[in-house]
């Protein structure tokens, strides 16, 4: 209701009015998304990089990926830490509201899949209020939940490490939210598989 | 916009044909472009039939089986591991697919769109000559190991139809016949074969064939009497001689020999009595060609110079096993074949090693243990072995054993390569534990039979089936007479041994369902190995060593000879015979299925008739069972 209410009163940027225009049609594509973020608090951390991947008709499409290193110089600096990542990293680089535009055009109308995907939503839906943006309206998947209904678990959390060995999938050296992606996304593809959803 | 993802898939395929042959740039161009596939065990990627898919595809992880069905049977054909490329048919061909590619455990693979791909082919010839080598291979090539992520071939050949094929290519045979003219003498023609070392002769006219002169010709025209030395050759030669053109197949030589009952056939060069001699193929010649022989693979293991080489070796015979198998040749009959081609595998081993080592400074034997020592050994297990050399004199007594563990060393290793794993329980002649002088094995056997389980619990009962690979044979005579004279009045020994082939668990429990593993990484399958065929071995070798059954290793054998040799129980020895066959054979099956050794089956997947075949094979085991403790009484260590 009062999203709906904000919505009158106030006038969206254009990249969120053609996000939300997407919604008119059902999408079959799902988006793979690791974020990288400073620690686990919403309100104080700030998200470093993302790494997506698109997943579609159960195949992991290499070439429809999104990554982007987030130029948080002045977080970084304000909390003493080293910017030095940012500086070597050879991924391209945005600032913070150019990268959140950049992903919202990406990940369009598709489902959005992670590995305890709603932290991810959360800390993006901050920077996008901040823009005077609603919130993210894709629906979510988690593979950690996605495994817990596998194996009837309820009381137990597993790590991205821990699902990786269990399904005996191949390591990679994972580190860049790209990796995380990529290896989150061999994962999905598995259990959606062995749940039988479409 | 960067893509580390395709980075990293980039990296990988770049170590792969025909991938190595692009630009670090064009792999990113193609990689951007994959698909990945996750397959579950079991999955299946396309099938004999389906539409062509718009892509082919690399393996990333897992394996992958392409078969192809026949008379309703699957025929693997051939198994891509990661890095190998498999599903090249919409690059060269329209219709569907001509076989089925299915994940035999959970893999993934990377789909490459074939109109991604297609500009580096016509750009870069090596890559076409790859994939078309690949596609267009006339083997099935599971032999070239060599070339592991180069080939994989695309065209369909059942496994009768393989054989065909051998059967049809052409044969070697010896192309510089002796000749001689008709005006020749006998014995002189005779001389000059003795000198060549051939068993025939052509007789040629203007260097066309008229007639041939074999070793038999000999035996029935001169040798009994009826022309004399001194005649013309043109008296006693078999004429006309059958022709055949070059290039001649193995099938059609043997048609011609049988149809004209004779042993040679002359090759001349449009095939006909009127041309010039090229050749003579003999029977012997078609008998070589019939490859895969168990005679042409002992010839290939005595030439190989390397570990690499006498690896094809045993793959070869992992196919001959299948084979033999799939065409019902009795088990007994197949342990024997393949018992002694690695029997000659291990023997070229320790002859690489003493190559390598320079000649011994003692004599010695080499004795294999266990299921190889029993030959009954189909599948790559681990490898046992001890060594004895005879007594040194002191001060040598250190050089020499460093020598031999050093040999020991080096041939474990070289069937290391060959595909032997180690023993995990160090039962290699490369421990020093057991790789000893004679006269400290003789100590060692004592200790086992005069006071069993006394130092050592595992004093390994596999000891007592050895068989001599390499070296003295005397060694073997005194290691027999040895148990030999252990065994009279010990009944302490038999002791141990009975209760030792008595503590392994039953195979079905009181309801007559299977006893599974209850855990550990094989949770759930029938641990066929020991709890159904390993009783049977231990039983054989406890009534062989007390009934003196001398140089029978192998249980089938020894329950036969046991039937025999003690004929009250005659019934229950063939029995436990026959169920041996049938264990080995579930696990042997199963091995070459799972390319494992076999110790463990899903009981799942057995058909509910194979199931009741294997419950019944575990009832004889009762009846030796009660046979043991009837026979020696158990006390000591029960």
């Amino acid at each position: 209701m009062i999203d709906w209410i904000k919505k009158i009163n106030k006038e969206y940027p254009d990249f969120w009015k053609l996000y939300l225009a997407k919604f008119e049609s059902k999408s079959n594509r799902y988006v793979v998304l690791s974020t990288e973020t400073t620690g686990l608090n919403p309100k104080k951390d700030v998200i470093l990089s993302f790494g997506a991947v698109a997943v579609v008709n159960d195949v992991i499409r290499i070439g429809d990926n999104f990554e982007v290193v987030i130029l948080q110089y002045k977080y970084l600096h304000d909390n003493g830490l080293s910017n030095e990542f940012l500086i070597e990293s050879k991924l391209s680089k945005l600032a913070e509201p150019q990268a959140i535009q950049a992903l919202v055009d990406y990940i369009g109308n598709a489902v959005l899949v992670g590995h305890r995907i709603h932290f991810d939503i959360e800390m993006i839906n901050d920077v996008l209020e901040k823009m005077d943006c609603g919130k993210l309206k894709n629906e979510a998947l988690d593979v950690e939940i996605m495994h817990q209904k596998l194996l009837d678990i309820t009381n137990k959390s597993f790590s991205l490490e821990d699902l990786v060995k269990h399904y005996k999938l191949p390591l990679n050296e994972r580190n860049s939210a790209s990796d995380d992606a990529y290896s989150i996304a061999l994962l999905f593809v598995k259990l959606k598989a062995r749940l039988g959803f479409k | 916009m960067s893509n580390s993802v395709a980075e990293n898939i980039a990296n990988f395929l770049k170590e792969y044909s025909p991938f190595s042959y692009l630009s670090h740039d064009e792999l990113i161009q193609v990689t951007t472009s994959i698909g990945v596939i996750n397959l579950d065990k079991h999955k299946i990627l396309f099938q004999i039939d389906d539409k062509l898919h718009d892509s082919f595809y690399v393996v990333a992880s897992g394996v992958i089986n392409l078969s192809v069905i026949a008379d309703a049977e699957e025929t693997l054909l051939n198994k891509c591991y990661a890095g190998d490329v498999f599903g090249l048919r919409p690059f060269f061909a329209k219709n569907n697919y001509m076989m089925t590619a299915k994940a035999r455990e959970d893999s993934i693979v990377y789909a490459i769109p074939i109109t991604v791909f297609k500009p580096f082919v016509a750009q870069n010839p090596q890559v076409l000559d790859f994939l078309l080598e690949s596609f267009a291979t006339n083997t099935r090539n599971p032999f070239d190991k060599e070339n592991r992520g180069k080939l994989i071939t695309d065209n369909v050949y059942t496994e009768g139809q393989q054989n065909e094929i051998q059967y049809f290519q052409s044969l070697a045979y010896n192309k510089t016949p002796l000749k001689v003219s008709v005006s020749a003498i006998a014995k002189d023609t005779a001389q000059l074969m003795t000198e060549n070392l051939t068993d025939n002769v052509v007789v040629t006219e203007q260097s066309h064939p008229i007639g041939i002169v074999t070793d038999s010709d000999f035996r029935s025209k001169i040798a009994n009497g009826r022309f004399p030395l001194i005649s013309t050759i043109d008296k006693i030669m078999s004429s006309p001689v059958i022709t055949v053109p070059e290039n001649v197949s193995v099938a059609e030589a043997q048609l011609l020999m049988l149809k004209n009952n004779v042993s040679h056939l002359c090759v001349t060069v449009d095939g006909s009595d009127k041309s010039e001699v090229k050749g003579v193929i003999s029977e012997h010649d078609l008998i070589v060609a019939q490859a895969n022989n168990p005679g042409v693979l002992i010839k290939e293991i005595k030439r190989s110079l390397s570990p690499k080489e006498l690896k094809l070796v045993r793959e070869k015979l992992t196919d001959l096993i299948q084979s033999s198998i799939a065409k019902n040749i009795p088990l007994p009959h197949i342990y024997n074949i393949s018992g002694e081609i690695i029997t000659a595998i291990i023997k070229r081993s320790i002859e690489l090693s003493i190559l390598d080592l320079g000649s011994p400074p003692a004599r010695f034997a080499w004795f294999s243990i266990g299921s190889q020592g029993r030959k009954e050994q189909f599948l790559l297990t681990d490898q046992d072995s001890f060594l004895i050399f005879e007594d040194v004199a002191e001060e040598k007594y250190r050089d020499v054993k460093d020598y031999f563990l050093k040999l020991a060393k080096r041939t474990t290793t070289i069937l290391e390569k060959v595909g032997y794993d180690f023993c995990p329980n160090g039962h290699m002649a490369s421990n020093m534990l057991w790789c000893k002088s004679m006269s400290d094995w003789i100590k060692q056997y004592n200790n086992w039979m005069k006071t069993p389980g006394e130092k050592s619990n595992d004093i390994s009962s596999i000891f007592f089936d050895y068989e001599l690979v390499f070296g003295e044979g005397k060694i073997e005579d005194t290691l027999d007479d040895l148990i030999l004279k252990n065994t009279k009045n010990n009944a302490l020994f038999f002791d141990y041994l009975g209760n030792d082939a008595l503590r392994k668990n039953a195979p079905i429990n009181f309801f007559r369902k299977f006893n599974l593993e209850e855990e550990g990484d094989h949770k759930g399958k029938f641990d066929i190995k020991n709890r159904a065929i390993m009783p049977l071995v231990d039983g054989a070798r406890l009534f062989a060593i007390s009934l003196n059954l001398k140089g029978i290793n192998n249980t089938y054998l020894r329950f036969k000879q046991l039937a025999i040799v003690d004929p009250k129980f005659s019934e229950i020895y063939l029995n436990c015979a026959d169920a041996f066959l049938i264990l080995s054979k579930f696990r042997t099956l199963e091995g070459l299925k799972n390319d494992s050794n076999g110790d463990y089956i899903n009981v799942e997947e057995l058909s509910k008739v194979d199931k009741e075949k294997m419950k019944n094979a575990f009832a004889p085991m009762k009846e030796l069972e009660e046979l043991i403790k009837d026979k020696f009484q158990l006390t000591q260590f029960s």
